[in-house]
């Protein structure tokens, strides 16, 4: 009985000497993790905007259902909690907890800042894609002590995602003309609510207009021995003609006050999805290239 | 191995020596006992886990007065809140920095320790939170925390005070955000003349000031209630509208319709010291402010209903005004106000 035990030990302790000996013969050149570059392409109806002034010639005219053309001449919002999914369903998160790296404000006037790349994703083939626009209210409170890397990122003066009045972050803005004789289109989101409803004495009753998109990759990203990239198409049609609402642009929705009052979810909801029968909003994976 | 393990515990024996050196310094920083006034409300929760302390206040204090908090180190907390205007000031909107004005007339800042709800717009629920705001504001203070804490940490004074104020913990984001939250908890105005009158301690109305309290409680009350004069409610009651259009009253904060354009009812305490009045200054005098409810206010759709069922106004004659007028005066305190 003792030495059957024993040569089974001995067994035992041979298959993992055997399986290293496989992993390490197989797979000599692929390193157990790889970046995945997320690129975006902002666009109207896969067009990619060119952002322009008032007058300018160069800017990518949109047409709305409505019937309105507009066009922008800044646009920005902020991506974060970032997390890639295993064609088994396991979820890797990237540095979902830490702004600083994992949340990056898309800038469509700075090409650098619409690549972004992951690091060390770990060697794996990856369905799919989830990631936040705008900040989850946890994350939420300008708090520069803890993240000072993206708050500077976010608040620099040609940035200006700070919401100091609601000590949050801007999580799209986007500046504009609309109508033939271009009046101002102004477009700010970001949330107010703070702490949880069921403390009734910290909370404020306010707008959650973070919103979580789910994006199906059309072909798998192999990370390992390459280190693939996922293109983003961002379809800023979707603001006034979107899955959910359709918006007609007039003096009482076209500015801040009446979109924080108003319609500000109306247009979350188009850009962000819904979060519940529309969960990708303006937003789909154009390409994966590996 | 033995001389290993020997050293191992003398240097064992050697940190534990020098770690008993830093417990010793141990802080002194009694808790301060505030009282909630004659018929006030109890205090709010923040008071019970943020308790005034004697450093905690003394160096809310010494920040609120301190100018190094802006950008360029012009403005202060106290630059807007100003003692003898109840810690608010003359201007129709905040100004900041260089000069610029901001979206909204500053508040008081008066009886902090029991109000559940803060600002025009009722964005800040802990005052705790508050500080930040004016810190990293464009058109007040447009600094940011960790600028701030840079400039703090090159006065060894404030070293020593934030130890002493939060038992050794150094300059922290915290430390000043609670300290002048504890300094605001120990600015309670409850010594008018109309509390002394309430209290049975030595003062009567004159018979102006007394008709003008029983205008007051017919016509004023059901906004302007408990003894901090105000419910806390917010109402859009037909002002003057702020052209700015960041400006949307509560509504910016809650996203609803309904909210639009209300505002937290001020409240009444120290008011004849805290002109102009409205979300954005829009009226110069008290009188204004009696003369417009009497000639009739906006229409909007989610007007107060009390205004709507009085044909959108508040009618006063100008007996009436004259007397809640002298009524409204008995609410300053000229302890509180330095005056």
């Amino acid at each position: 009985m003792k030495t059957q035990t024993l040569e089974n030990m001995k067994k035992f302790l041979l298959l993992p000497a055997i399986a290293l000996a496989f992993v390490s013969c197989s797979d000599d050149d692929v390193p157990v993790a790889n970046d995945v570059t997320l690129e975006f392409n902002n666009t109207f109806n896969g067009k990619t905007i060119v952002l322009g002034d008032a007058t300018s010639s160069d800017a990518t005219i949109n047409t709305s259902v409505e019937g309105q053309v507009h066009h922008f001449s800044e646009l920005k919002y902020v991506i974060s909690n970032i997390i890639l999914v295993k064609e088994d369903g396991t979820e890797i998160p990237y540095n979902v907890n830490d702004l600083d790296e994992g949340a990056t404000v898309i800038d469509q006037s700075k090409e650098e800042t619409l690549e972004y790349v992951l690091n060390d994703i770990p060697t794996d083939d990856y369905a799919q894609i989830i990631f936040g626009l705008g900040v989850r209210s946890d994350l939420n409170t300008l708090d520069e002590v803890s993240n000072p890397g993206f708050y500077a990122e976010a608040g620099a003066n040609d940035t200006q995602m700070h919401w100091e009045w609601g000590t949050g972050y801007r999580f799209t803005k986007i500046e504009g003309f609309y109508d033939t004789d271009n009046k101002a289109l102004s477009f700010h989101s970001g949330s107010t609510v703070k702490a949880s409803e069921d403390d009734e004495n910290i909370n404020v009753p306010g707008f959650d207009a973070y919103r979580e998109i789910t994006l199906d990759l059309p072909a798998m990203a192999k990370v390992g021995e390459h280190s693939p990239k996922i293109v983003i198409e961002a379809d800023f049609d979707h603001l006034l003609s979107g899955k959910t609402n359709k918006i007609l642009l007039d003096d009482s929705n076209a500015t801040p006050s009446a979109h924080t009052s108003v319609s500000m979810s109306q247009y979350v909801d188009n850009i962000g999805g819904n979060g519940s029968s529309d969960i990708t909003g303006m937003f789909s994976v154009s390409e994966v290239e590996n | 191995m033995k001389n290993l393990i020997r050293s191992l515990f003398v240097f064992a024996l050697l940190a534990a020596c020098s770690r008993e050196d830093t417990v010793l310094i141990s802080y002194e920083n009694p808790e301060l006992e505030l009282e909630v006034p004659f018929g006030f409300p109890e205090f709010n929760n923040s008071v019970y886990t943020n308790k005034p302390t004697k450093y905690g206040v003394a160096l809310g204090e010494k920040l609120f007065q301190d100018t190094r908090l802006s950008a360029d180190n012009s403005v202060s907390c106290a630059s807007c809140h100003i003692q003898e205007h109840a810690f608010a000031d003359r201007n129709a909107k905040g100004i900041g920095i260089e000069g610029r004005i901001g979206l909204r007339n500053t508040p008081p800042v008066q009886n902090m320790a029991f109000m559940k709800v803060f600002n025009w717009d009722g964005n800040i629920r802990v005052l705790e939170n508050q500080p930040l705001v004016p810190i990293i504001t464009h058109f007040e203070m447009d600094s940011s925390i960790l600028e701030v804490i840079g400039k703090l940490e090159e006065d060894p004074e404030y070293i020593e005070l934030f130890n002493k104020a939060f038992n050794g913990e150094g300059i922290t984001a915290d430390g000043i955000y609670n300290s002048i939250a504890q300094f605001e908890y120990t600015l309670i105005s409850a010594n008018s003349k109309y509390d002394k009158v309430i209290r049975e301690a030595g003062e009567t109305f004159t018979e102006t000031e007394a008709l003008g309290y029983q205008v007051f409680q017919d016509k004023c009350v059901s906004c302007h209630s408990t003894e901090l004069f105000t419910d806390q409610s917010f109402r859009n009651i037909g002002f003057p509208l702020n052209s700015d259009h960041e400006e949307a009253g509560r509504s910016r904060v809650t996203g609803a319709v309904e909210d639009f354009m209300r505002f937290r009812v001020p409240s009444l305490r120290n008011i004849a010291h805290t002109e102009p009045y409205g979300s954005f200054g829009q009226f110069e005098t008290l009188r204004a402010v009696l003369d417009y409810f009497d000639n009739g206010v906006l229409e909007a759709d989610n007007l107060d209903p009390i205004l709507k069922e009085n044909n959108n106004r508040i009618p006063l004659s100008e007996t009436e005004k004259d007397q809640l007028m002298a009524f409204m005066h008995t609410l300053s305190d000229s302890e509180f106000i330095g005056k």
